[in-house]
This record gives structure tokens, C-alpha cells and sequence, in this order.
């Protein structure tokens, strides 16, 4: 019951968020330099066919009207529809979406694949050399641009060996897995250098604590320790980074659509800013804000199930 | 001698047979795009990779010739202009018919010019502005025109003209006209055009398929309809390298829009075609020639001979080398590539650092002179153009500073006049002058491309040559426009580039024309 309560509290709290959002979001478009009704007729157009595209999108009413209308018509489900796409900006949205979060899911999933292992092994043997190596080696990968990694995985994994197609996102699950991996490997590998830093850390102050030498010290099992009191202690703060990660895995998918020719969300969005799309960049903006909103609430509550104290807050 | 006939005999058999037997026909072609196509209808298609694409799926009753020179036949197999000029009437071909096999009719060619000139329609219904009816007798179509027009048998061969199905496009849910139209795209099906292909396929921003038609009316060499492809795959890769790796590793048998940068590089794989259409597309930069800026500040820019001495010290060789490897040519038309109609050959401003040095000083600009270039963000070229320009110009006394804006600032910035000088580029549609003219050069369309130059007996010669029969008089028109605007210098003049289209060597046949529209009709995938 407490649960349900504490989810309900965590719902309620995000309509105000949303709606700040939506703010901040119509401001900060109408904010950009450059014209819509440009973006859409080109540089040729005339000015009066320029004039009567403005007119047509409702560009030359108040500010206020522009923004009741774009609020009344979000809360009743419609975002508008697309200026450069000619077509509703909820099924240009739910068209990309699965692209996106596959990647998304994919990505995430490789990362605690590569650093949850390695954080092991790092504190395990903090100060050795298999955590030097483990440590330079992510270094190396967090002090990179995205956009580089990415071109050299495309370049010899894809171009050279030819095991991954360079571009795309495939059909069907396994034909996402061959095509997103070189994506959700770029991303994945600056995701689990954060991960695997902040993992490793925690291990190395959880084998310290009390409880673990204690346990220990009644001599259960190694395997045992380190599943039931090493992991789980030393998750919570991790699953905390893992939710922001998400945050900006998700403004990461920006370059990384662009650079793998992945139609999902980011390259949407990119395309939206450039053309001036303002239902469209209003309405991916609301989506990611959707999308960490729900990230967030269910990061906190997994922390409450690893931590029962997390649900009194 | 039975060496001789036998080699005869063999000549002979493989002419008569070449023909069939040579010509491959089939498969798909997977062609890496820049940037998706949004809406391929004729009359709404205002940006390059949607009018580049019309040709594949849409005929014109007229057509420019491989050269780009002269008009020739399409969709009519005949056409004629009347002694004054008011009358142009054409020949329909007879069978023809859309690529869902419905018969192409005297209406449907009403009916699409009717809607290419409606000025509530599409951005290029003044194209038509001269033509006051179009009526039909059987197969003879009649233009009439309002007043005599030199450039009408043009603009009938340009893709805004194109003849779409009267029948399909009245049947399409939609309660407007554009509304139809985008439904007729969305759904991806053929009936709507009679090109050498149908749209079978789409993607929105990821991908496209065209289908052959088999109902297209132009043959191939084997005597059989066009186009010889069964498909074409377009994906749409925004990222010059991906899309570069794309065609390495394989996966695609072309690239459009390499990077000048990669083009020897890719000359240079014995799997590639490195290919570079001459075009019409022209790198320039508008000069603001107005007397105070934007922000109310003195502009030395107003002064043509501060215009002509940043021409003159700016090496145009040097810029191609660096930003093209070589792949262009400096603009020697004031208006308009050297491709284009009615291109005039000067010598253009050459590099002459002690004119540019004479004239500054004539002018009185003080060391340190701030001019400020806008450029696009992000664009590898203008950071070349601006770091070269910048090392140009600074023994003239001109402090050149950069302001980096996106494509849809820097338009909103040219129609305010919210800047010294900025980066552009330009591809004619129009197989004929007018159009580029118009647009760099006559300030009641836009300001004489938002520079604020003005000049009555440019625009004079400008509308006089609208209405000019004579081809030497128009000619001498516009070799007059051309030779008042170099002298005004209100551009910068730069270069002349080629469309760098990377091909796999199994490709033959394909060709981007000077115009930009993409030819597929004739391109081979060997398998």
C-alpha cells in the first residue's frame, strides 16, 4: 500500500514538471533564431508566400494564444502536426520510438554487460594490474567524443571486417541486434566507463564495511558475500547513475543516429531543429522529458527494493 | 582471308545481336541520399532532394537536352512557338499511359498545368505567369500566353510542368489539394505519374524505394521501355562519412554529395567510380551594399570599391584548392555558372592584390576595419572559407571576424539585412537564366539576394528580356545585366562546383544533371 502511495506521489509530481517543460520548450523554440515558414518554403520563397505560411501555422498570433492552443491540444493527446514531415507529430513520434528505445535498451544493457564484470574485477584486485589496465583502458574510451568512437567501430568493425552493416536499424529483433550493436556499443562504451568507475568504487568501500568482514568473518561462501551483501550495497548508488546515464543516453542519441544513419528519435530531432519544426521539437522534447521522467521513477524504485530506508523518503 | 570473314561474319552477328543481348537489365540499385525526399509532387516540391526527384517519377511534356543546351521533345512528340510568340502549341504523344497503366490523356495535361499555375498552389506558379490558358484538341495542346515569353518552352520542361493523373489525384483522401497530395506520397503507390518509375516504398527520413514502370513510354537501347533497373533503394544517410563506409564496405552502389575533401581519396579505390557532373551550382557570398547596417553603424561595404578590392583579393584558385581539392572552377559569369544559357566568359575579379590595395586605399578604409562573415556552423567549408578569407584580406586593413549561424538563421538574417557578408550557394532549377538572374539581380524579388543592391537599368534590361523574342537581343541583354553586376560587385565571386557522385563500378548509366535532378532511367547494376 505504502508502495502504490509513494508511486502515486511520484506520478503526481511529474505533471508539474511536464508542464514546466512545455514552457520552457515553447519559449526556448520561439527563442531560436531563423524562421519556420523559411525552413519550410526555402530561401527562394517570396516574402508574401512566406507571410501566408506564417499566417497558415498560426505564427502571428500572441505568444499566449500560440501556447494555450499547444497546451489544450497536448493535454487532449495531439501535438500538432509536423511542419517539415506533413503529417501528425504523434505518429511520427510513435513511428521512431521503438528505434530509439531498442537502442536505448540495447545500449544500457551492454553497459552493465561490460562494466559490472570488470568493476569486479578491478576492486577485487584494486591497485594490481588487471585494475590498472581495466582503468586506463575505460579512460581512454570516457576521454573520447562519441561521434569518434563511433566512426572507428564503423570503419574496421563494419567497412573493413564487414561483420556489422555500416547503417540502418534492421527488421525483427535479431536483424536491430545486427544492426544496432555498432550504435549501442559506441554508446555503451562511454555509459560503462562512468558505470564501471562508480561500481568499482562502491565494491571497494562495501568489501571495507563492517557487515562484509563480519560476514566474513562467520565464513560463508565468497560467492555468497559478494551476491547478497557486496552487489546489492554496492548497486544503489550505481542504479542511481544508471537513471542519469539514461537522461543523457538519451540527448547522446542525437550523434549517435546521425553518425550509424539510425532512424530513431535524435536524428529526428536534429532534423526538427534544423528545419525549425516547432510541433515536432515541441513534441520530442515532451516525449524525452516523458521518457527520463519515467526512467527516474523507476530507478527510485528499484533503489527502494534494494534499499528498504529509499521508501520512508 | 577466312580469318577476315569470319571476323566479319562475327561483326555482324554481335551488331545485330548487341543490342539485346548486351543490355543488362534488372535488379536494384541501393543509392545513399543526403537528405529525404518530404514531398515528391510537381507543384509542391521547393526543396532539392524532393525536385531532384520529380524526373524519376514524373514526365514533362518538354525536356532539356543532355547538354542542357536546347528543348527537346517529352511527353509531346512535337512542339511549336507562333511568330509572335503568344502561342505555343504541342504534339501529346499518342499511348501513352501513367505507370499503373491507366491511359495519359489531353486532360490530365490540363489539369496538372492548370494546378502548376494556380498561385493559391505550390511556390513556382509564377513560372507560368505569362500563360493565360491552356486548352486541348485531341493530342494538340495550346499555350496560350498573355504576352510574348522567351523562356516558356523552359519552364515546360521544368519539373513544376510535370503531368500527373487527373483521375488518381482527384480520387486521394484530403479535403486540399496539398493535403491530397501528401496522402498520394504517403501511401507509396503507382498511378500518379508516368515516369520511368512509380514511388513503392517509404520511409519517412530513412527510406524510399522507386519500382520500375513498365508502362514508361521511353525506350532503351534494346528497343525494350526504360527504365532497365527493376528498383531503386534509396537510404538516407546524413552523415558524409557513414555514408562514404556505406559504399566501401559495399552495402550501397552510390553516394551522392562526397565531400571534395574525399574525392581523391576515393578516386583512387579501384572499386569506385569517383564521378563530378558538371552542374550549375555556383559557391558566392552576398555582399550587404547598404549605406548603414542593420544595427544603424557606417557600412564600408557600401562602397563599391571596397566590394571590388575584397574581389580582387580574394584568390579563387587558392579557395578551390582548399576547400575543393581542386574539383571547380572560378565563376567567370557574374550571375550564373558558365553552364548555364547565356553565360558570359570574364575575367571575373582574377587575383590582383595591388588593385584591391589601390582601391581600399581610394576608398579610405582605416587599418582594422571590422567586416563580419557569416557562415554556416558546423559546415567544414565556410571554416576553409572564412580562415583563407581572412588571411586575404587582413593587408587590405579588413579585420575579418566569423559569426558561425544554422541554414535557417542565415536566411532569416539575409531577408533582414542583418549581415556584412555571408556564405550561399546556389543550383539553378530552371534550364534557362532568368531564374538566377532574377534572384541575384532584381531587387523587386529579393532585394538582389538580400544584398540591397539596386540598379533601374538592371532592372530594366531584366524585365525588358521577359518579354524578348530575339534570341541575339536577349542575349545582348544579358550580357549587358552581366557586365553592370560585376562591375557592382554586390557578391563575392567564387567558384563553380560539380555534383561529386561516388559510384560502385558495377554502376553505369546513372547521371545527376547540371540542374541536380537525378537520372536513373538509364542506369545498369551489373550482377
Amino acid at each position: 500500500m505504502a508502495g502504490l502511495q509513494y508511486v502515486l506521489k511520484r506520478l503526481a509530481l511529474m505533471i508539474p514538471t511536464f508542464v514546466l517543460v512545455m514552457i520552457i520548450i515553447f519559449l526556448l523554440v520561439r527563442l531560436l533564431p531563423g524562421d519556420p515558414a523559411i525552413a519550410i518554403a526555402g530561401d527562394k520563397a517570396s516574402d508574401a508566400d512566406l507571410a501566408a505560411i506564417r499566417e497558415k501555422l498560426g505564427l502571428n498570433d500572441p505568444l499566449l494564444v500560440q501556447f494555450w492552443l499547444f497546451f489544450t491540444n497536448t493535454l487532449q493527446g495531439d501535438l500538432g502536426r509536423s511542419i517539415m514531415m506533413r503529417t501528425s507529430v504523434s505518429d511520427v513520434i510513435i513511428d521512431r520510438l521503438p528505434t530509439t528505445g531498442f537502442l536505448a535498451l540495447f545500449a544500457v544493457s551492454l553497459s552493465l554487460l561490460i562494466a559490472g564484470p570488470l568493476a569486479f574485477v578491478a576492486a577485487l584486485n584494486r591497485g594490481k594490474w588487471p585494475d590498472t589496465v581495466i582503468r586506463t583502458v575505460f579512460q581512454v574510451g570516457l576521454s573520447m567524443p562519441v561521434f569518434y568512437i563511433g566512426l572507428i567501430l564503423l570503419t574496421f568493425l563494419a567497412a573493413k571486417l564487414r561483420w556489422f552493416p555500416v547503417g540502418g536499424s534492421g527488421d525483427g529483433f535479431w536483424g536491430q541486434m545486427h544492426y544496432l550493436f555498432l550504435p549501442a556499443m559506441t554508446v555503451a562504451l562511454y555509459t560503462s566507463a562512468i558505470i564501471m568507475r562508480n561500481l568499482r568504487a562502491a565494491i571497494i568501500e562495501v568489501l571495507d564495511a563492517e557487515y562484509v568482514q563480519f560476514a566474513r568473518a562467520k565464513g560463508l561462501p565468497n560467492r555468497l558475500i559478494l551476491g547478497r551483501h557486496v552487489l546489492r550495497n554496492a548497486l544503489i548508488s550505481t542504479i542511481t547513475l544508471l537513471g542519469l546515464s539514461i537522461g543523457n543516453l538519451m540527448s547522446g542519441t542525437l550523434v549517435t543516429e546521425t553518425v550509424f544513419a539510425v532512424p530513431g528519435l535524435g536524428r529526428l530531432m536534429l532534423e526538427a531543429i534544423f528545419a525549425r519544426d516547432y510541433p515536432l521539437i515541441q513534441g520530442l522534447t515532451l516525449t524525452f522529458a516523458i521518457l527520463v521522467s519515467i526512467v527516474f521513477l523507476l530507478t527510485d524504485l528499484f533503489q527502494s527494493l534494494l534499499d528498504p530506508r529509499m521508501r520512508l523518503t | 582471308m577466312t580469318r577476315t570473314l569470319m571476323a566479319a561474319v562475327l561483326a555482324a552477328t554481335t551488331a545485330l545481336v548487341t543490342p539485346a543481348m548486351a543490355q543488362e537489365r534488372g535488379g536494384t540499385m541501393n543509392f545513399a541520399r543526403y537528405d529525404g525526399s518530404r514531398l515528391i509532387d510537381p507543384i509542391y516540391a521547393d526543396r532539392n532532394p524532393d525536385i531532384w526527384m520529380v524526373g524519376s517519377l514524373f514526365d514533362t511534356l518538354l525536356r532539356s537536352s543532355d547538354d542542357g543546351k536546347s528543348i527537346v521533345g517529352g511527353l509531346a512528340e512535337s512542339f511549336e512557338v507562333s511568330e509572335d510568340g503568344k502561342t505555343v502549341t504541342l504534339m501529346l504523344q499518342s499511348g501513352l499511359k501513367f505507370a499503373d497503366g491507366s491511359a495519359l490523356e489531353a486532360d490530365d495535361v490540363l489539369f496538372s498545368l492548370d494546378r502548376a499555375r494556380n498561385g493559391d498552389l505550390g511556390p513556382w506558379s509564377g513560372m507560368l505567369g505569362s500563360v493565360s490558358d491552356v486548352t486541348a484538341d485531341g493530342q494538340a495542346i495550346t499555350v496560350s500566353l498573355s504576352q510574348p515569353d522567351p523562356t516558356i518552352l523552359s519552364m515546360l520542361a521544368t519539373f513544376n510542368t510535370s503531368i500527373v493523373n487527373k483521375e488518381v489525384f482527384e480520387a486521394a483522401e484530403g479535403a486540399t489539394d496539398q493535403d491530397k497530395s501528401a496522402a498520394i506520397f504517403a501511401s507509396a503507390s503507382a498511378g500518379v505519374g508516368s515516369g520511368a518509375f512509380y514511388m513503392c516504398g517509404f520511409e519517412q527520413g530513412a527510406a524510399m524505394d522507386f519500382c520500375a514502370n513498365e508502362h514508361h513510354w521511353e525506350m532503351g537501347a534494346d528497343g525494350k521501355p526504360l527504365p532497365y533497373l527493376d528498383k531503386i533503394h534509396f537510404e538516407i544517410i546524413p552523415d558524409d562519412a557513414t555514408r562514404i563506409l556505406k559504399l566501401q564496405a559495399g552495402e550501397v552502389d552510390a553516394v551522392e554529395f562526397v565531400p571534395f575533401s574525399r574525392v581523391a581519396e576515393l578516386d583512387a579505390d579501384p572499386a569506385i567510380n569517383m564521378n563530378l557532373y558538371p552542374s550549375t551550382r555556383i559557391i558566392y557570398s552576398p555582399i550587404n551594399t547598404r549605406e548603414t547596417r542593420a544595427d544603424g553603424s557606417a557600412n564600408p561595404l557600401n562602397d563599391v570599391r571596397v566590394r571590388q578590392a575584397v574581389n580582387y583579393a580574394t584568390n579563387k584558385d587558392a579557395l578551390i584548392g582548399l576547400v575543393l581539392q581542386g574539383a571547380g572552377q572560378p565563376m567567370t559569369a557574374p550571375l550564373m555558372s558558365s553552364s548555364t544559357r547565356l553565360a558570359s566568359k570574364l575575367d571575373l575579379y582574377s587575383y590582383d592584390m595591388d588593385k584591391a590595395m589601390a582601391l581600399v586605399k581610394e576608398a579610405g578604409i582605416e587599418a582594422g576595419t571590422k567586416v563580419t562573415l557569416t557562415t554556416l556552423a558546423g559546415s567544414s567549408d565556410d571554416a576553409t572559407i572564412f580562415a583563407a578569407l581572412q588571411q586575404m584580406w587582413a593587408p587590405l586593413g579588413i579585420e575579418l571576424v566569423v559569426e558561425q549561424v544554422d541554414g535557417a538563421t542565415r536566411g532569416a538574417k539575409n531577408r533582414s539585412g542583418e549581415f556584412d557578408i555571408h556564405t550561399y550557394g546556389w543550383v539553378d532549377d530552371v534550364n534557362d537564366p532568368s531564374q538566377v538572374t532574377g534572384w541575384l539581380g532584381y531587387s523587386p524579388v529579393r532585394n538582389a539576394v538580400g544584398t540591397g543592391w539596386e540598379s533601374d537599368k538592371f532592372n530594366a534590361l531584366f524585365e525588358a528580356s521577359g518579354t524578348e523574342m530575339d534570341q541575339a537581343a536577349r542575349a545582348q541583354q544579358y550580357a549587358d545585366m552581366q557586365k553592370i553586376y560585376a562591375d557592382a560587385a554586390p557578391l563575392l565571386f567564387m567558384y563553380e562546383t560539380p555534383f561529386a557522385v561516388a559510384v560502385s563500378t558495377a554502376v553505369e548509366g546513372y547521371v545527376q544533371t547540371p540542374l541536380g535532378a537525378n537520372i536513373f532511367s538509364r542506369a545498369t547494376v551489373s550482377k
